[in-house]
């Protein structure tokens, strides 16, 4: 990728930290995905954190690209926790009727870490966070 | 700006004036005279007033002292007016004693009743002074009355003023109470809804709650419907959706006081109850929510440790 | 009437200026065809005119733009093969009006007769005699780009969405979906520039070509952009722009190119409106395509329901082999 980054992919420790810092197109999300999941097959990472604080838009094809990656990373044997989804556009893909799937979310990056080292564990309390939805039914 | 040293100031010192008073060479020598012959009988002209007011049954809200305090500050500031054509003192002083006047209950029709009281009491005081020259008299009155509506006004304005911005005040914290977010404790949040609950409200009250939970860094949220009588299918599908939204962000939900009604309504409309944390009143929500939290195992950052 | 105050001012037209007079001489030298008797010079003078104060007009909202055609007269313009192209092209766009539009014309922007006194000799209002000369400069405008293009237009529709877009009328526009004419006629699109750079800048408006990943983040953008100048909540704001995230993804994917128009309204309320327009090959069953579990991310009409949930009016106008046309508003109170 030339010119300022588009995404960030970080590692700490057994975790990797992938940020993107920009509104992707769709070509760009799915390089992003490439790459993270070559990254989580190349380290062996056990966890993954994905910041989407910047973008100000998850579509369809955004959130059905994060769920991929969380289904890809799973297999790959590492969980997944999305981040920093603001709170207007949380409301406006529930109102699309996406959602993240079983992958998990939380509030920001400190909190996506800590889910991650309480993962291990994956008992109750706020482990369950971004459990399946109820799902809306459209008007 | 007081005039109690000036009282028996001798007429014809009065400052330089705007023009709308002095147009004439009568006003520029008869509103002196006024203005004298108006402090010569402050108290006896301001107990008149007083009397009339009562008489009148109005500002029944304020005490006898009170009335004598507000009464003697009004007629002086209405003298200085006279005398310096410059309204800036009344107004303040309007607005000063409307915002004092209007949380207990003083209505406009009040305000403006009194001032045009005050406004006769003076004229019929100007009207035996000077009865013995109708043309004299006729020029008096020439020159007091412009001064005494545009006194009217002032204080009437000022009044209004005061009120519409009371009113506005009060309408903005009660939006703000319609859709409270409480934030109980560390990460937990309570959002108590009372009342109708209609499309625009909760439009209003998801923004309030989304945004709350990144605040307030809340991990949990406790929504307590107990006081809503029921909901339409729409306002029912905005409730799903705000818990939805409030889990990606990474906060739970927990739904109380849950009635049979809008149970009802939320199965209607395809929800499955079964993927909803809902409890039966709101002191069960909070317990769980703290066991989400993880208080009742370790008191510290709320993370879940086992 | 008419002629006989346009015949009275022959002298003062012709010492006013005499480039112009050496144009009408060689207007009238180079064109048999004309009509007979004096009209035809001053026609020309007032087409000029009329073209040239449109240019100027543009000229200044627009100072710095790049101009596709100057039609600005210059000292050197009869030196100019250009300059001759334009003034057959101008004569021939004014044998395309009728003799009344042209009278018409040359009364009020020659005779310098206002619309009233017009009016009153036609037994009309001035008003709509306002409505006219601006219908027939409309359609002088058309006439005089078709012809200094040397373009004869390929379709009955052409004439009627070009005369749509220079005049200026959103309503009519819609009427013959100019929009959609533009996407599929070429020659339309191309003499629809002049057209539309003519007169004021839409502040109220803006259209985004779509035909690669990148236009639909750029489609949601401009979107959101102008959205906000209603003061539509930052939610709101959101929810219009992933609906058009949505319905622009699906003229790439589906149609390969289109276009996204964002316009904000006014009546019966302050909203936006998004029009998605595409030439691909249209949606058979749209009932279905606005079916929840229908669409997926292989079939057609993807995201179509999911975008009508975001917005608060939602129309699909869809047809086999030429294309659909998704209209979408979001009102911002009143709900």
């Amino acid at each position: 990728m030339s010119g300022p980054k588009l995404v960030s992919i970080l590692r700490q420790g057994p975790h990797l930290i992938a940020s993107i810092h920009t509104a992707l197109d769709d070509t760009e999300m799915e390089r992003f995905r490439e790459d993270l999941v070559e990254q989580i097959g190349r380290h062996r990472s056990r966890g993954v954190v994905i910041d989407v604080a910047a973008l100000d838009v998850l579509d369809s094809f955004g959130a059905r690209t994060l769920r991929t990656i969380g289904e890809m990373a799973r297999l790959r044997g590492a969980v997944t926790v999305i981040v920093g989804i603001q709170p207007d556009v949380a409301f406006a893909m529930v109102s699309l009727g996406m959602d993240t799937g079983t992958v998990a979310t939380a509030l920001d990056l400190e909190e996506g870490l800590a889910f991650l080292e309480g993962s291990g564990a994956r008992r109750s309390g706020a482990g369950r966070i971004g459990a399946p939805a109820a799902r809306a039914v459209p008007r | 700006m007081t005039d109690h040293e000036h009282h028996t100031a001798p007429a014809g010192t009065a400052p330089v004036s705007p023009e709308y008073l002095y147009e004439r060479d009568d006003e520029h020598q008869l509103l002196p005279q006024l203005v004298a012959h108006l402090r010569e009988h402050r108290t006896r002209l301001r107990q008149e007033w007083a009397g009339r007011i009562q008489q009148s049954g109005l500002l029944r809200a304020m005490t006898p002292q009170e009335m004598t305090v507000e009464t003697t500050s009004v007629y002086d500031n209405y003298v200085e007016v006279l005398e310096t054509g410059s309204v800036e003192a009344l107004q303040r002083y309007a607005r000063d004693l409307s915002e004092r006047i209007i949380p207990r209950g003083v209505e406009t029709h009040e305000v403006v009743g009194i001032v045009l009281l005050l406004r006769d009491v003076l004229a019929r005081s100007l009207f035996e002074k000077y009865q013995l020259d109708f043309a004299l008299l006729n020029r008096v009155l020439d020159a007091y009355e412009p001064a005494a509506n545009r006194i009217a006004i002032t204080v009437a304005g000022s009044f209004v003023d005061e009120r519409e911005r009371v009113i506005r005040q009060q309408q903005d914290s009660i939006r703000e109470l319609s859709t409270p977010v409480l934030p109980v404790r560390e990460r937990l949040l309570i959002l108590p809804i009372i009342g109708v609950l209609h499309s625009e409200r909760a439009r209003q009250l998801t923004e309030q709650l989304l945004a709350g939970i990144r605040t307030h860094r809340a991990k949990v949220v406790v929504v307590d419907i107990t006081g809503v009588p029921d909901v339409d299918e729409a306002v029912a599908n905005h409730l799903v959706q705000t818990v939805d939204a409030s889990r990606l962000m990474g906060a739970s939900v927990i739904i109380t006081g849950l009635s049979p009604e809008i149970a009802q309504t939320l199965v209607t409309i395809g929800v499955d109850l079964s993927k909803m944390d809902t409890i039966g009143d709101l002191q069960g929500g909070l317990e769980e929510a703290e066991r989400l939290l993880g208080y009742t195992v370790t008191r510290d950052s709320g993370m879940a440790s086992p | 009437m008419v002629r006989r105050v346009i015949a009275a001012r022959v002298a003062d037209a012709a010492t006013v200026d005499d480039l112009v007079q050496e144009t009408l001489v060689r207007v009238l030298a180079a064109a048999g065809r004309v009509e007979p008797g004096m009209l035809e010079p001053y026609a020309i003078v007032t087409a000029r005119n009329v073209v040239t104060s449109q240019w100027r007009e543009r000229d200044r909202h627009q100072r710095n733009q790049h101009r596709v055609v100057d039609l600005r007269p210059s000292a050197a313009v009869d030196e100019d093969l250009l300059a001759r192209e334009e003034r057959d092209a101008v004569a021939q766009a004014l044998t395309r009006l009728s003799a009344q539009e042209r009278d018409l014309l040359l009364a009020h922007e020659v005779s310098g007769r206002d619309t009233r006194s017009l009016a009153g000799e036609l037994g009309s209002t001035a008003g709509a005699v306002a409505a006219q000369l601006n219908r027939t400069r409309a359609r002088l405008r058309v006439e005089y780009l078709l012809s200094v293009e040397g373009v004869e237009p390929p379709t009955d529709r052409c004439r009627p969405v070009l005369l749509a877009l220079s005049g200026g009328d959103r309503r009519r526009q819609r009427e013959v979906d100019a929009g959609r004419h533009l996407l599929e006629c070429g020659s339309c699109a191309r003499l629809s520039q002049p057209l539309m750079e003519r007169g004021q800048p839409r502040e109220d408006e803006v259209r985004v070509r779509v035909e690669s990943d990148a236009d639909i983040v750029a489609a949601r953008q401009a979107a959101r952009e102008l959205a906000s100048r209603l003061g539509f909540s930052r939610t709101d704001l959101t929810l219009i722009a992933t609906a058009v995230s949505e319905i622009a993804r699906n003229i790439v994917r589906f149609a390969g190119s289109g276009e996204v128009l964002v316009e904000l309204l006014e009546h019966p309320h302050q909203g936006v409106r998004v029009v998605a327009r595409d030439t691909g090959p249209g949606i058979a069953d749209v009932e279905r395509a606005l079916t929840d579990g229908y669409s997926t991310y292989d079939g057609l009409g993807l995201g179509l329901p999911g975008a009508r949930r975001l917005m608060d009016e939602f129309a699909v106008v869809s047809e086999m082999g030429r294309g659909t046309t998704v209209t979408m508003t979001k009102w911002r109170t009143g709900r």
